[in-house]
């Protein structure tokens, strides 16, 4: 039995055949679209969606960024300041998205009921469906296996991270591994992308075919998931070697640099763009340390201006690029901070009533959404749990989350909790 | 009648003021028959004490950040997080009697008066010290050598020199009247920066010179282990004034994670800290400064100033308190019992208690 053909149930032809074959078969339409059947200009479409995700790890207060409420019992001491939609606030810590509200949704009430870190992070990004025992892919590899790669040249999932790098192939639970991310650490290449100068290109690909015969021999009678991963990185790793020049920084405008910002967040945002340009079907891009327990106004003095401006900066990018249509933005962390403040000035972990912005493919433009209780420390009204968030992350991209199920030793599974819904007033 | 003499082994709680919201500063008046309070419900507390009468003044339009009494008029001036300054007749208006509107980008973290009453001096966000006439507000000259934020500023007792401290460590002295820079002090332990934190954590947080003039006691944490839960080691650094060397470095016992927020040398050489902990409690602690631990402490909720009473016997300290509802999640909380944490403004008088109390 193929175990790519049963793990995933959709079925649709789209996922077997790449982009470039489409795109090739379909030589001389470009720019005739609309001649296009209606179901593969549909196919085209969802062949170009893409996802950032930006993780700001640890928890970022909902009051210093995206709702401040400062009349609130519990409101920080900075300045509330107006957006570009008429009677929206966002804090002055967000100045560069409050230049941008109209092309985003917020999502003041996202309630999310897990107050810790170990269970909230899995949960907030595996989308928590009902638990079957089973360790659930992140959404990085959820996209990649969902709609596979955008370019088939390139990774289809990639997360820029601070740290070590390498493949990180427990993202994919209990997909094959092969759908686990490609982590750049600190944003740098791999390092093998580079054939060594000893090594010709017609050593190296003999050198490949010889390793590739080796594999189909040895997974004749093994798991074909670690085989699979294990020719994943070395085809990523090729595949790398041809498209080098996108991890070039030199080629990074220094006026866009200045935009997004020096500091690792900044720079991680511009290189996340570099790779959606490219068509990496989904990038991730964390920022740790936004537990800000202790000084947290210190601190969010300094950390939320390193989140809000190339948050800005990107959605601006790729609205002026056109791509902001078909590439879905999303900024958030595990849970907001605490309406309380604490002893050490900070805030501590809130899932009851926090919010989240998205933008892009088929997200509303402006949409903000969701109403608290007059401090803002709770949902009066619907709150919207991760479950809800993976709906509408999944619809957007052209995925039925209610019909679509993975396949996994026999069990279907459901992509998203069949106990919620997609948030109808922030999609299209 | 004479003071008790000064024991602060046997200091005691002695008086305790309660305030719905929390309070991050608080300061005896200079007669000693007011307080003055404020933080984040952005109103300027006053209790006078004889009367037990409060009142409370609306001006500021966010949390109160700093505030210092006049030394020899009915005047309090008090700071705000978006660059506000005003002046109070504390004891006749509620109304201030001038405002400087932009006296810093963001926060005014510091302020002091020049001891002959001259001068408000101001600090803050914008790295840059700014002097005004204490009479009407006028600025008079701009100190600008700092890089980063400044967190504290204070007087020599001599009345002759200035100090300020920021974020960096960087501690500069400044004569008064020609406002020119006299030296740097290095007090860069209390600084950490990480490559893997988002910001620079710690920094020079407050200042106590010793009465005759001849030490600077620096407060701050060291080591901090993250710009998240800003974890450190509570540390003071106690400078020969005349040097500038660091004469001793002094610590705590206990478990405080925080930086000190607040220094007070008393007459007899002892110098008292207060600093922070989360979720637990801190201490009041009070050294001998050739020794490295403290030589008593007292138990206490998280403490963000201290004053002394001009009699010289009574410590104030805004104390945090939980309003029951601290740590993670909501737990079953709803709106209407996830209520503020509060603050008692403690007063611990520095000698034995009397008899009376005692039975009291």
């Amino acid at each position: 039995m193929n175990p790519t053909k049963t793990s995933f149930s959709c079925g649709q032809a789209i996922h077997a055949m790449t982009r470039r074959r489409m795109l090739g078969s379909l030589g001389g339409l470009a720019g005739f679209g609309s001649l296009l059947h209606p179901s593969i200009a549909k196919q085209i479409e969802e062949r170009k969606k893409q996802v950032c995700l930006i993780w700001l790890d640890g928890g970022i207060s909902q009051y210093e960024s995206w709702h401040p409420l400062p009349d609130s019992k519990f409101a920080g001491p900075f300045r509330s300041i107006k957006t570009s939609i008429p009677g929206v606030h966002f804090s002055e810590l967000m100045s560069h998205s409050a230049k941008i509200a109209h092309k985003i949704s917020v999502i003041r009430t996202m309630s999310t009921k897990d107050p810790n870190h170990s269970t909230g992070v899995p949960r907030m990004q595996r989308g928590d469906p009902l638990d079957r025992g089973v360790d659930y892919p992140y959404l990085g590899s959820s996209v990649a296996k969902l709609l596979g790669p955008a370019d088939p040249e390139l990774p289809p999932y990639v997360w820029i991270k601070p740290g070590n790098g390498g493949f990180i192939h427990r993202e994919a639970g209990f997909l094959d591994a092969r759908y686990g991310a490609l982590a750049l650490g600190d944003g740098r290449p791999p390092v093998h992308i580079h054939r060594p100068d000893g090594v010709t290109a017609e050593l190296d690909a003999a050198r490949n075919a010889l390793r590739q015969k080796a594999n189909e021999r040895f997974k004749t009678y093994r798991n074909l998931s670690d085989v699979d991963a294990y020719e994943t990185s070395y085809d990523m790793a090729r595949q790398l070697m041809a498209r080098k020049e996108i991890f070039d920084d030199e080629k990074l405008d220094p006026k866009d640099r200045e935009r997004y910002g020096q500091h690792p967040l900044g720079r991680h945002v511009l290189q996340a763009r570099q790779l959606l340009e490219a068509g990496v079907r989904f990038v991730k891009v964390n920022s740790y340390h936004w537990d800000t327990h202790g000084d947290n106004f210190n601190m969010s003095q300094r950390l939320v201006p390193q989140a809000d401006q190339p948050f800005a900066a990107l959605i601006n990018d790729l609205d002026d690029r056109g791509m902001l249509d078909h590439t879905l933005v999303v900024m958030m962390s595990e849970f907001g901070r605490t309406p309380l403040i604490n002893s050490r000035l900070g805030r501590d972990h809130w899932p009851d009533c926090w919010s989240i912005a998205l933008a892009g493919c088929g997200i509303k433009r402006g949409a903000i959404i969701g109403e608290t209780t007059k401090d803002g420390g709770f949902v009066n009204g619907r709150g919207y749990d991760v479950g809800d968030l993976f709906h509408t992350i999944y619809n957007v991209l052209g995925i039925d989350s209610h019909r679509v199920r993975y396949r996994h030793k026999g069990q279907k599974l459901a992509i998203a909790s069949d106990d919620c819904e997609p948030i109808e007033e922030v999609m299209l | 009648m004479s003071a008790p003499p000064l024991d602060v082994t046997q200091s005691w709680a002695s008086r305790e003021l309660e305030h719905g919201r929390q309070l991050f500063r608080a300061q005896f008046s200079p007669d000693g028959q007011w307080i003055a309070a404020g933080g984040q419900d952005k109103l300027v507390h006053l209790w006078e004490l004889e009367k037990e009468g409060k009142k409370s003044l609306q001006g500021h339009k966010t949390w109160v950040s700093s505030l210092v009494f006049h030394p020899k008029e009915k005047k309090l001036f008090t700071a705000d997080y978006l660059g506000v300054i005003h002046c109070w007749d504390y004891e006749k208006g509620d109304k201030p009697t001038w405002t400087i509107k932009e006296a810093d980008r963001d926060n005014v973290r510091a302020l002091v008066v020049t001891a002959d009453g001259k001068y408000l001096i101001s600090a803050g966000d914008d790295a840059v010290i700014k002097v005004w006439k204490a009479s009407d507000g006028k600025q008079v000259a701009k100190l600008e050598d700092h890089e980063e934020c400044i967190f504290c500023l204070a007087i020599s007792p001599d009345g002759k020199h200035l100090v300020s401290g920021d974020l960096l460590g960087r501690i500069r002295q400044w004569t008064i009247g020609d406002w020119k820079q006299v030296r740097e002090l290095d007090a860069k332990l209390l600084h950490t920066r990480k490559e893997n934190f988002l910001a620079d954590v710690g920094g020079v947080r407050s200042f106590t010179f010793s009465v005759d003039g001849k030490l600077l006691a620096v407060g701050g944490m060291k080591e901090a282990k993250s710009n998240a839960f800003c974890p450190g080691k509570p540390t003071v650094l106690v400078f020969d004034w005349a040097t500038g060397e660091v004469k001793n470095e002094l610590g705590i016992k206990g478990k405080s994670d925080g930086p000190f927020n607040a220094l007070q040398f008393l007459e007899d050489g002892t110098l008292v800290g207060h600093t922070e902990v989360l979720h637990s409690v801190s201490e009041l602690a009070f050294w001998k400064v050739d020794q490295a631990e403290p030589i008593h402490s007292i138990k206490n909720g998280s403490g963000y100033d201290l004053s002394l009473h001009p009699d010289k016997r009574q410590l104030l300290v805004p104390t945090y308190v939980t309003g029951g509802s601290s740590g993670n999640g909501g737990r079953g909380k709803t709106p209407e019992n996830y209520l503020p944490n509060t603050t008692v403004l403690r007063i611990f008088s520095l000698y034995p208690k009397p008899e009376k109390s005692k039975e009291g």
